[in-house]
């Protein structure tokens, strides 16, 4: 099941500057997890000491926001994940 | 009623299909509450008084610093150490001096923020922290104040719009998350192109011109230059606009 991620530039810095990421996995968890470990420095940023997607980040399937943040929700070969934060700035 | 000079002045924008003279004086018209003045609070304001919003009411709580002027277009050198209200009420009374400039120097806070928008067409949200920004928010559903929200860090920003009772909310698109507010890296070019699409917004909304950005999150990586837009679906049960709040 092959999937691709896309990270802000923000992260450049833990992924050689790859922000559009090939991962392999069934679920959302599984994609992740395939992500960090191909950057393993993504890791510490990304997810808490659960292995979960990070509070200050969300996650969208093919430009679909994904609320309530279920790691078990399955992705389909081809299909995009967008990483975002949460920024606040003015 | 459009004077001689606001004709001659709003020329070129009332020549725009759909736009007219009926447009112009929507704008006259309008009064617009303004949180921030700082990177965003600039070019959204410095816009709107250019089109000639009739009222323009600015709240912010802040002193001009040396490190604000890489981004913060309002405020010059001249100004350091003065209330950005007061600097930002200068530049744009001088730009035009046809629109009515109102400052507030008042920290937005649960007890104030309502009294503060109560009489306000919309809410732009150029605010530098989420629990100001959610405040704002939550006033604006309650009011039924369209709220133009935008944020920005680094090379990349971001904008929504929200009609409230028709479209996904602030709460809607972030559940209530919060993150420290902290020192944010930021260039000026950044909050330059959301303040321009918050002013565009609200434009649009007041004049009734095209499609608003509302359950549509524009997200703008300069680094790649390119816009991308996530469907932001509106959640039947958020604490801010969804049926079962308490409000």
């Amino acid at each position: 099941m092959s999937v691709e991620i896309e990270i802000s530039p923000i992260f450049g810095r833990y992924t050689d500057d790859h922000l559009n990421i090939t991962v392999e996995g069934k679920t959302i968890r599984e994609c992740l997890h395939d992500l960090v470990r191909q950057f393993p420095n993504l890791k510490k940023v990304l997810l808490d000491k659960d292995g979960n997607l990070l509070h200050a980040y969300d996650i969208y399937i093919n430009g679909e926001n994904v609320y309530p943040k279920d790691m078990t929700k399955p992705v389909k070969d081809g299909d995009k994940l967008n990483v975002i934060f949460i920024i606040h700035g003015g | 009623m459009l004077t001689a000079k606001e004709l001659e002045r709003y020329d070129r924008q009332i020549m725009i299909y759909g736009f007219g003279k009926e447009g112009q004086e929507k704008l006259k018209k309008a009064r617009a509450f303004i949180a921030g003045a700082g990177g965003l609070g600039s070019p959204v304001t410095i816009y709107l008084a250019a089109a000639g919003i009739g009222t323009i009411r600015i709240a912010d709580h802040d002193r001009v610093e040396l490190s604000n002027l890489n981004r913060q277009v309002l405020h010059w050198e001249e100004n350091l150490g003065g209330r950005k209200v007061d600097s930002a009420a200068a530049k744009l009374r001088k730009f035009n001096s046809g629109i009515k400039v109102e400052t507030i120097t008042d920290t937005i806070t649960e007890d104030n923020v309502s009294q503060l928008v109560a009489d306000s067409d919309l809410i732009v949200d150029a605010m530098d922290n989420l629990p100001t920004r959610y405040l704002l928010n939550r006033a604006a559903i309650k009011k039924g104040i369209p709220f133009f929200h935008g944020a920005v860090y680094g090379f990349e920003g971001r904008a929504m719009t929200v009609i409230p009772g028709k479209s996904a909310c602030l709460n809607c698109l972030y559940h209530g998350a919060t993150v420290p507010k902290e020192k944010f890296p930021v260039i000026g070019v950044t909050p330059a192109v959301i303040g321009c699409i918050q002013a565009t917004e609200v434009i649009k909304y007041l004049v009734g011109l095209g499609e608003l950005l509302t359950d549509r999150l524009l997200n703008y990586d300069a680094l790649r230059m390119k816009f991308t837009e996530f469907k932001i679906n509106r959640d039947p049960n958020c604490e801010h606009c969804g049926n079962t709040s308490g409000r």
